[in-house]
């Protein structure tokens, strides 16, 4: 009887410090976004509330924010669906058909996973640059599809290996080919996985900065978490209100994601990472 | 028959390839040649304006000779170590209470994704206005609550960057851990509970009899695979302190990167192959343990 208490309070206590642990960050980024001074909790001046920092940072030409926005979302979306659809093909080979590499090439990738991203950028930005690249999106594309391939070979392997072989036998007995056994059978039925390893890749790619900020020059191809690390103001004194709505704009599309592909996203987490 | 046999064969060997060659490619050209041409101009003086010139083994000596460089090692592995830890400590409790039937549980779920989906260069900037000396968050607690009477320069001393990056740092990744953890936790059979409860055990002793002995393989793994991340930290740094004061929160990464930017293309790339070689070291340990698993299951 005393234990069951015991647990109950340890649980709650739990429970709200886990949201505290969370989510304070996001109330005080949303409650500066919204104030007229960024100074109000410890300073003369009161909170008072205003929409003036969105209207500035969403109208003023010299922004860029929702350029950034969009270069974001349009590099990690390109990224994601390539990634994902090089590492279907991949994993039905290894998972479908004999040939000398079908265990190496997994393993390799998942060796390549772990590779620092400073390694490789030095020598990217030369590349790049020979490739007249810099400053466009191709310059994060290419990288983010790679960076994406191990995670998502992993994640298809395991739900390709899943599938029976009868399935193909039967369908090349009709007279298909590998191809159209990969995207008329073995995709769909395994729609789930090539989801949640798309959308994996898509939050990785929309949260990566070491690449974006060194072959990006400008608004062209500069993505969002590199625009606003770098918004200064131009009077000396730090922005707080414009930094944190833009901080605010650029969280929502992640809160939406999570919210409603929650359970594609853990899947995919525990998939990667465990069987990985 | 037999001369059908291979002929098949040949085909699918012939269509492996093929269903893999945009991917061997395409990591060929994006990461392997990267990383060997990183390796190679290691051993060059690759500086802006000057002709390059093989010196052998010459920029690995000077790393070894710079007291920054040091200072970096220092900083990468107390930081890896002390964040880790914590993340591990608190993966674990976070795991144990979502895998209870509590209220809430799919909105928890959603709320404990979050930091970790947030690009950390974003919330980094959030973080820094919560230590912020005049108005920030912490400060107004410190006051307030009257732990000291004066505020705190939370980013301005060296313990105090320290441990802003080591709390944002757990904030952010926490989430990953306490996901993979609860992904472990769901494989443990309930009987195994109702067994030791009818024997009268007391919840703590559950966690270290049964619970915890049952997760070490997925915590092996997930401690394995969160250190090799945290010792390429780079982008948290880079926002919240930009490496100082004094260079005392510089990580290795961001040591490379000021010397890749400065124009200093070999020494940069000979600190970015010591990263490669501690991050190397550790994905040896990670994918053997992985597969310790696999044999296991």
């Amino acid at each position: 009887m005393r234990e069951t208490t015991v647990i109950k309070l340890l649980k709650f206590s739990g429970i709200v410090f886990l949201l505290i642990f969370c989510l304070t960050p996001f109330v005080w980024m949303l409650l500066v976004s919204l104030s007229k001074h960024p100074d109000f909790l410890l300073s003369q001046t009161p909170l008072e509330l205003t929409l003036n920092n969105y209207i500035q940072i969403l109208t003023s030409s010299s922004v860029h924010l929702l350029t950034y926005l969009r270069n974001s979302i349009i590099i990690s979306l390109t990224a994601a669906f390539f990634s994902t659809f090089l590492a279907s093909l991949s994993a039905y080979a290894i998972t479908r058909l004999t040939f000398p590499g079908r265990v190496v090439i997994p393993v390799v990738l998942l060796a390549v996973s772990m590779f620092p991203q400073i390694s490789i950028v030095g020598y990217l930005f030369k590349l790049m640059t020979w490739l007249g690249w810099i400053n466009t999106y191709y310059a994060l594309i290419f990288p983010y599809i790679t960076l994406g391939l191990p995670l998502a070979l992993w994640i298809m392997l395991s739900y390709f290996s899943r599938l029976s072989k009868e399935l193909d036998k039967a369908a090349l007995i009709d007279g298909a080919n590998r191809f159209q056994i990969l995207q008329k059978i073995i995709l769909p039925i395994s729609l789930p996985g090539a989801f949640s390893t798309f959308m994996l890749i898509f939050i990785y790619s929309f949260n990566e900065f070491l690449f974006a900020l060194m072959l990006t020059i400008d608004y062209k191809a500069r993505t969002i978490p590199v625009g606003i690390a770098l918004f200064e103001g131009l009077h000396g004194q730090i922005p707080w209100g414009y930094i944190m709505a833009g901080a605010v704009v650029a969280t929502i599309p992640m809160v939406l994601l999570i919210t409603f592909f929650q359970k594609y996203i853990i899947q995919g987490l525990t998939e990667g990472a465990i069987k990985g | 028959m037999q001369l059908n046999k291979i002929e098949f064969n040949k085909k699918e060997i012939r269509d492996a390839y093929l269903f893999n060659a945009p991917l061997i490619l395409i990591a060929l050209i994006f990461i392997f040649l990267p990383v060997i041409g990183t390796l190679i101009t290691s051993f060059f003086r690759d500086v802006t304006f000057l002709p390059g010139k093989f010196i052998g083994l010459e920029n690995y000596k000077r790393l070894i000779g710079d007291s920054h460089f040091w200072q970096s090692v220092e900083f990468t592995l107390i930081f890896v170590i002390v964040s880790v830890s914590l993340e591990l400590f608190f993966g674990v409790i976070f795991a144990l209470l979502l895998n209870e039937t509590i209220p809430g549980r799919g909105f928890m779920r959603v709320a404990i994704l979050i930091p970790w989906a947030i690009p950390v260069a974003i919330s980094a900037r959030v973080w820094q206005l919560i230590y912020n000396y005049d108005f920030g968050v912490f400060n107004y607690f410190v006051l307030k609550l009257g732990i000291s009477n004066q505020p705190v320069s939370w980013l301005g001393t060296t313990a105090g960057a320290f441990f802003s990056i080591v709390i944002s740092d757990v904030w952010k990744t926490t989430p990953f851990m306490t996901i993979i953890i609860l992904a472990g936790l769901s494989t443990i059979s309930n009987d195994l509970y109702k067994q030791a409860m009818i024997d009268g055990t007391n919840f703590l002793q559950r966690f270290f009899r049964i619970t915890l002995p049952l997760l070490k393989p997925v915590l092996v793994v997930a401690l394995l695979f969160r250190t090799i991340d945290a010792i390429r930290i780079f982008d948290l740094v880079y926002v919240l302190t930009g490496g100082g004061p004094g260079g005392s929160t510089t990580p290795l990464s961001l040591y490379a990167y000021d010397y890749l930017v400065s124009g200093d293309f070999g020494y940069g790339s000979a600190a970015s192959v010591i990263v490669f070689l501690l991050a190397a070291l550790l994905a040896i340990l990670y994918i053997k343990f992985g597969q310790f698993k696999e044999v296991v299951k």
